[in-house]
Order: structure tokens, then sequence, then C-alpha cells
């Protein structure tokens, strides 16, 4: 205890962890307000000048529009926003809303917007994917919504893993268990959650910096020599810099994710966190939850790619002799799921970005995008949804390589 | 107490770095002479057990450093030729750390800590960050660390290196006080640094173990290979063409008096000088005294 103390207080007292942390905080306050400067209104008011809205007042104006398309999804209210929908451009002799004179968009579709959220996808064609216009949907068919929902996804799931019977199975049992009807609750975007998942990486990256030099710095300076020589200088001050590095990072990511969500959350509004995913995202999402079970959910699976990130990081450490090399080999394995989801075959590029102890937060390849997407990795008759398989991965890669670290750097050998 | 290094070894891919070195390290102040390269330091390193030997092994009151591990490492204390701190600490902060890392309780850690700051010199700078310090001061934050657990065997590979010649006596003053009933193996080409304050010595030249002994044992090796004469001023390049020689001092009325090495004299006016360990170690190392090439035996 007395050395993970002492190890603790070192790591703490470096210029380059303390600025770090700090640019960190900065920038997971400043990424949960940067979403606010992209909302934009427009409206005509009562004397005939166009109002312009940004930011919060946009926010706020939206919110008011959209109180009444807010709350309980039942299939009667979305039944009826899909009414009001065709009557509308029936009477101006359209068929999109883009096609609508100005104003009337704002003023008769925006209020039942939220309904209408998913519509079109969950009565898209079976057979080729293709949603219909709201226009051609049948209200009378929207009576039984959620049974249109759950064969969507049936549908959906022969389309995208066709040769899976186990994880179209899977999927359905999934879809079922999700609470229905669903919540929407108007003022969220996904955008919020994509600079969530800008914000995990940006930790994730520091963290790495601040653990890449943990053992290789000591190598590179031949302070290593005399710390060897120690009675505790080898499994126990392993063990010691093990700990101190994966609190640092645990501790920076969960305050750096927690202001971020409480700052997005006071901004956005915290009812939109009871907000369906599948009112978010698409309408056949697999995840039975929330928007604030989302964020809480990313950011748990995010701490745990970070300290699974952090603890091959310091592996890498263990094995390098200098803190240019550790650093390198840490940030090339941050980015490489960012690179092998673009590069990579479909399949094996599932496999690796589940695998990867960075994918959880990692840009494109994240956890959220496992999430709301549907990939499962097919072993034998055996389906596993991507998220579980990365949370999972991430559950044994932070001993596993905390182990093979202080077993290398105890069995390290000068030069 | 006894540290035998028993026929060890140790080859690197292109190079044998020490060879088959058999030594055994009593209580007292040993020193560990030999040129830059000639495997001191990885001698000293298999010793710290920091690094492996190829073959052989070291044994400490008759049990392998291997198998004794923590309780060898307990009565060990080690100051490598380069050593790193962290740029964070400051004095106090690193030896309080490697004190803890070497299982001092912290009351006496703190104690030990203030005397040793005090012995060394540093009792000033005790705040400073390590990183600010001369590279003498360093070098005397690397020696208070070793002295950290009182060790029973206390191996230091240059430990001079950089110190001023105040704080070289000093550093052989404390060490003296500290040697007794303890293994001490200082390794140096500083000859003048063990030469008083070592009772036995280790000469190795190309991985090789070439000679040990005692200060007169070793001495003995070149006696009658001393010489000391004076010669004009003009006549130097020439006796240093032909002679190795180890010192040259400009006297009052213009000649020079020369100290060389050679089996006979070179002159009628030489007399043989009394020799010392410095003397043993130039006709064993004559390329640190210029010649390229030179027998030892």
């Amino acid at each position: 205890m007395r050395i993970f103390r002492l190890e603790l207080k070192r790591v703490l007292k470096s210029r380059l962890t303390w600025t770090l942390l700090a640019l960190a905080l900065i920038l997971s306050v400043l990424l949960a307000w940067l979403p606010t400067t992209y909302c934009y209104s427009s409206y005509t008011d009562e004397v005939g000048n166009e109002v312009n809205l940004t930011g919060l007042d946009s926010i706020a104006y939206e919110k008011e529009r959209q109180a009444d398309g807010s709350g309980i999804v039942t299939p009667e209210r979305v039944r009826e926003a899909v009414e009001i929908y065709q009557v509308c451009l029936t009477s101006y002799g359209v068929t999109e809303s883009y096609d609508l004179p100005e104003g009337v968009y704002e003023k008769e579709i925006l209020p039942i917007a939220p309904l209408l959220h998913g519509v079109k996808e969950a009565f898209a064609d079976p057979d080729t994917g293709m949603a219909p216009a709201i226009m051609e949907i049948d209200p009378a068919r929207i009576d039984d919504y959620y049974s249109v929902c759950e064969a969507r996804i049936s549908s959906l799931m022969a389309m995208e893993q066709p040769g899976s019977p186990a994880a179209q199975r899977e999927a359905m049992e999934m879809y079922q268990k999700v609470e229905k009807p669903f919540e929407v609750y108007p003022g969220m975007s996904s955008t919020i959650l994509d600079y969530q998942n800008i914000m995990g990486f940006l930790v994730l990256l520091f963290c790495v910096v601040i653990a890449a030099p943990v053992f290789s710095a000591d190598y590179q300076s031949g302070a290593d020599d005399i710390l060897r020589c120690t009675r505790h200088g080898r499994s126990k001050l392993a063990v010691s810099k093990l700990l101190a590095a994966l609190f640092v990072s645990g501790a920076a990511f969960v305050v750096c994710a927690t202001s971020h969500i409480l700052v997005v959350n006071c901004l956005f509004g915290w009812e939109c966190t009871k907000t369906s995913v599948q009112m978010l995202y698409s309408i056949v999402t697999l995840a039975g939850m929330n928007i604030g079970e989302l964020q809480l959910l990313f950011a748990l699976a995010g701490l745990l790619s970070v300290l699974a990130s952090v603890s091959f990081t310091l592996f890498l450490s263990s094995k390098c002799k200098t803190t240019v090399a550790s650093l390198a080999a840490g940030l090339v394995f941050c980015i490489a799921p960012v690179v092998l989801s673009m590069t990579m075959p479909g399949n094996l590029s599932t496999w690796t970005c589940s695998i990867l102890p960075a994918s959880g937060t990692s840009i494109q390849a994240s956890i959220l995008y496992a999430i709301t997407d549907f990939k499962f990795l097919n072993l034998g008759g055996l389906a596993v949804w991507t998220p579980y398989a990365m949370i999972g991965a991430c559950i044994i890669e932070i001993p596993l390589f905390a182990f093979l670290a202080v077993r290398s750097y105890c069995g390290h050998t000068i030069r | 107490m006894e540290l035998r290094i028993d026929h060890v070894s140790k080859e690197f891919k292109d190079k044998k770095a020490v060879n088959d070195i058999s030594l055994e390290l009593t209580p007292g102040v040993w020193g560990l002479l030999g040129a830059n390269g000639a495997g001191k330091t990885t001698l000293m390193r298999i010793i710290a057990g920091i690094m492996h030997p190829t073959s052989g092994q070291v044994v400490y009151d008759g049990v392998p450093i291997q198998t004794l591990a923590e309780r060898y490492r307990d009565v060990f204390g080690f100051l490598p030729q380069d050593f790193g701190f962290h740029p964070e600490f400051t004095v106090k902060d690193f030896l309080a750390y490697v004190a803890a890392l070497k299982g001092l309780p912290e009351q006496q850690a703190r104690r030990k800590i203030h005397k040793l700051l005090e012995q060394v010199s540093l009792a000033d700078a005790a705040d400073k960050k390590v990183a600010k310090l001369s590279g003498g001061m360093r070098r005397r934050v690397g020696i208070a660390q070793a002295l950290l657990n009182d060790p029973e065997v206390l191996i230091l590979d240059e430990p001079t290196g950089g110190l001023d010649p105040g704080e070289r006596v000093r550093f052989r003053n404390l060490l003296s006080e500290f040697a007794h009933d303890r293994i001490v193996l200082i390794s140096t080409h500083i000859v003048p640094d063990v030469e008083y304050i070592a009772t036995c010595h280790a000469i190795i030249k190309g991985g090789k173990l070439l000679a040990t002994g005692t200060t007169e044992e070793l001495t003995k090796l070149v006696e009658g290979k001393v010489w000391t004469c004076t010669v004009p001023a003009k006549s130097v390049p020439e006796y240093e063409n032909k002679l190795q020689i180890t010192n040259l001092r400009n006297e009052n009325d213009g000649s020079v008096s020369i100290r060389y090495l050679s089996e006979q004299p070179c002159n009628a006016v030489s007399t043989a000088a009394t020799p010392r360990l410095e003397d043993l170690y130039l006709w064993m190392f004559p390329e640190s005294s210029g010649e390229n090439d030179r027998r030892y035996h």
C-alpha cells in the first residue's frame, strides 16, 4: 500500500500527467457544450419577420414546439401523427415534407415529428429493405405498430445475417424483450452521443500517453537498475505501478465522463434522457434502454476499454526499451480499430474490432455504434452480439495484460 | 559472510563480456579494476542479480542469489554506473521511494534519509528536484540510496565519477566507516580512489580475471619495472615514443622528471621507484597510458 501511495504520488507529481488530465477535463466539458452550437431553428413571427435561433434558444424553441409530440409512443399516437402528416401533405398536393410551402412544416409537422421517427423504417420492404414514404403507409396498419416493428427486425436480420440463424434468433429474442411502448422526449440528437464518443477517445489517448512510459522510462533512464535491486523492486513494484496507472486512468475517465454527461444533460434537459434509444436511432435497435441508460452504459464500457487499453499499454511498456517505442506502440493500438474497421473485410473487421482493447471508445468502431448496429460474432452455432463481445473482451483483457505486464517486468533483464 | 562468483561467463551476440570469472569476496572493501569495456559493469550487474550469466552462478553464504531472491536484495545495495531518476522526484522523495522499496519502515526511513543526507552533504538539497542537481550531487544521491538499508553487500559501479576532490575524500571516508563486516565492491578505473581504502583488488581485462590480491601483493607484480629519471625537456618526445611514461613533471631547472614502466631502465641515470597500484594498472592496461599493445605477464 505504501509503495502504491508513493507511486501514485510520483505519477501525480508529473507535469505531463497534470497537463493531460486538465486538458481532458476541459475537453470533456467543451465537447458537451459543442453540440448546442449546431442547433438552429427559424420561424416567422406574428408580424411576418423571420426569426433565427441558435444554441440553447433553438433547443428551448423546438422543445416547446414539440411538447405535444413527447411522451409515450402508443400506436394510437403514431397513427394520429401519420394521419396529420398525410392530411397536411395532401392538402398542399405534395408527397414529401420538403415540398411544403415555407413555414408549413414548422407549424404543422414539427410538433408531431418525434412520433414519426422510425415509422418509415418499420414499414420497410422485407425483401429489399427500401423504406416507403409516409404517404404510402396505411394508417390502419399502425394499430399493430410494435408487431410491425418485430416483423421488421426479423426481415432485417435475415438480410444482415443470412447465414446465421442463431444471430437472427438471438436478435429476435432481444428485441422482444425491449420494453414497449417506447418513449420520446425531444431535445437530444444522436450527435450528442457522438461527442461522448470523441470525449472517450481523447481521454483514452491521454491515459495511454500517461501509461506508456511507466516501465519503459525506467529502462531507458537506468532507474530500473536501482529499483530492481531492492527487496520489493520486482513484483510488488510492478503491481503498484500498474495499479497506480490504472487508478489514475480510471479516475480520469470517470471524472471526465461524469462531467461530460452532467453538462450535456443540463444543457439539453434531463427529461430527454428518458427517450428510448429506438426513438433516436433505428426503431428496431436491439438494446432495451433509454438515452440516459445508453449514456451510462457507454461510459461504463468506455471505462472498461480505457482500463483494458492502459493495461495493454503497460504490457507494451514492460516490453519496450524506450518511451518513444512504448508510446508509439500504445497509440498505434488506440487507433487500430478505426483503421481496421475501414480497411478490413466485414467479418474479420467485426471480430478484430470486438476484441481490441481500444474498441470500446474507438472512433467509428466504438461500442456506441455496436449497440445501435446489428452485428453478431458467429462461432459455430453460437451468436454473440458485438457489444457483449466488446465488454467481455475488456473484462478478460484488463487482468490478462496486467498479469503479462507484471510478468514481463519481473523477467526483464538488462541489455 | 561470503559472496562467491563461481565460473561466471556472460556472452552477448558478438562478444564474451565476462569470461569464466571465479572470485570469493569476503568482508572488506574490494576494488574491481579494469579499463573501459573490461567487463566490470557486466560482472556487477550479474552480482546485482539484474543480469543472468550465460553460465556460472553467484552464491551468497552458500546459496545462489537467484534462490535467495528477496532475501539477497534485502542485504544488498547497488549504485549503477549510469542511472536515472524520475524527473518529478525531489531528493527526499526519491530516497523515500527507494526506502519503501527496500522495505524500511516509514519512521526508520525518515531518520535514515536525514542521516545519509548529512553524510553525503546533501541536507541543503533535500527538497530540490534531482533533475536539477549537478552530476556530482546526483552521484551522491545515488550513493545515499545504496546505503539506505545498511547493506551487507554493497556494489558501487564507478561511484566517484563526477565528484570533486573534496567529495571523493568524503566518499572514501564514509565508505571506510561503513565497510566494517560488510562486503563492498567498488568498480573503477580511477585507481587512487580504491588504492588506500580497498583491502583487496581484482583486476579484469577482456572479461577475464587477471589478478587478485592486496595492494602490496599486486604491486609486487611490477616491482623492478617502475623507474624514474630526469631528462632534458627537448628529449621528452623521444622518450614518449619508446617508453610507457606514467608521469611527467617539469622541474624548475627546465628539465623534466619522468616516471615510466619498463622491464629494464632506459638509461644509466634511471632509478627504481616504489611501485604503486596505478603502476600495476598501467602495466596491465598499457592502452590507458597511450600504448596500443603491451604484454602484461
